[in-house]
């Protein structure tokens, strides 16, 4: 049978920032298993990029802080908390959190269960949209 | 069987995100790389199939070309679609990829989708199933 695009109803999208491609590919099947919508980034400019065109809307951003390119993942939290208060921000990282982390919705140290890691998100999405499907 | 597994290489995550989503909705498996060298780390990983390669030729260091060459030697069961603009070396790339000429840019979806298709099958053809 020839596979053909499937309609579907709105589903709540995750911005995933992450530099280590196996370690992003793996967050995003999970999360794309548990029915979100994820859009990839090695870059947290390119995370920026991507919500600045308002290609379609970001609900959450998961974000290493540690990331290559002009902006670190805390820095990009930074500039959503400003320019985009609505999109909240998950960071994460394999050092200690920095001292101003608490800017973001939550921090969540590697290496992170991904089962409880996305029942977070859920959890923050929740109580960002009650009674809206994920 | 396992649905089958689309590698994207390519750089620009707004040429990427689009095409990636649009080929999961057709039912691919599909997995995203902004470089080559990501892509080799997939394709080195061998933790899962990869069916086809669709790769833009400026894909960073390496080249696409050079990702092309080494799929070729190292996963001849892999297949490798080179993309790029008309200003890119096709000829080059039609001595890599297995069909000969690649996609040109700004990607078309509808196009990608038929060309992912029709190697698909050639390979199921020739493979007697």
């Amino acid at each position: 049978m020839i596979p053909q695009p499937l309609l579907r109803p709105r589903t709540a999208r995750i911005l995933v920032v992450e530099d280590e491609v196996l370690t992003r590919a793996f967050i995003a099947e999970e999360l794309r298993l548990a029915g979100f919508r994820v859009i990839e980034a090695d870059r947290a400019d390119d995370g920026l990029t991507y919500i600045k065109a308002a290609v379609e809307q970001v609900d959450l951003v998961f974000s290493d802080i540690q990331t290559p390119g002009s902006l670190d993942g805390l820095q990009l939290a930074e500039i959503l908390r400003d320019k985009y208060p609505d999109i909240p921000v998950i960071l994460t990282s394999g050092n200690a959190p920095p001292r101003h982390v608490g800017i973001v919705e939550a921090f969540v140290p590697k290496p992170y269960d991904v089962t409880q890691t996305i029942a977070l998100m859920s959890a923050i999405l929740a109580q960002k949209s009650p009674g809206e499907p994920l | 069987m396992s649905d089958p597994c689309i590698l994207i290489v390519e750089q620009d995550l707004l040429v990427r995100t689009p095409l990636a989503e649009y080929l999961r909705e057709c039912g691919y498996l599909v997995l995203e790389a902004s470089s080559a060298g990501d892509a080799r780390a997939f394709l080195e990983d061998g933790s899962r199939r990869i069916d086809i390669v669709l790769a833009e030729v400026k894909s960073g260091e390496p080249s696409g070309f050079a990702l092309a060459s080494w799929v070729r030697t190292h996963l001849p069961n892999t297949q490798i679609v080179l993309a790029g603009t008309i200003a890119t070396a096709a000829e080059k790339a039609g001595d890599i990829c297995q069909e000969g000429p690649t996609l040109s840019k700004p990607y078309d979806h509808r196009l990608v989708l038929d060309h992912i298709r029709h190697l698909l099958a050639a390979r199921d053809r020739n493979n007697g199933s």
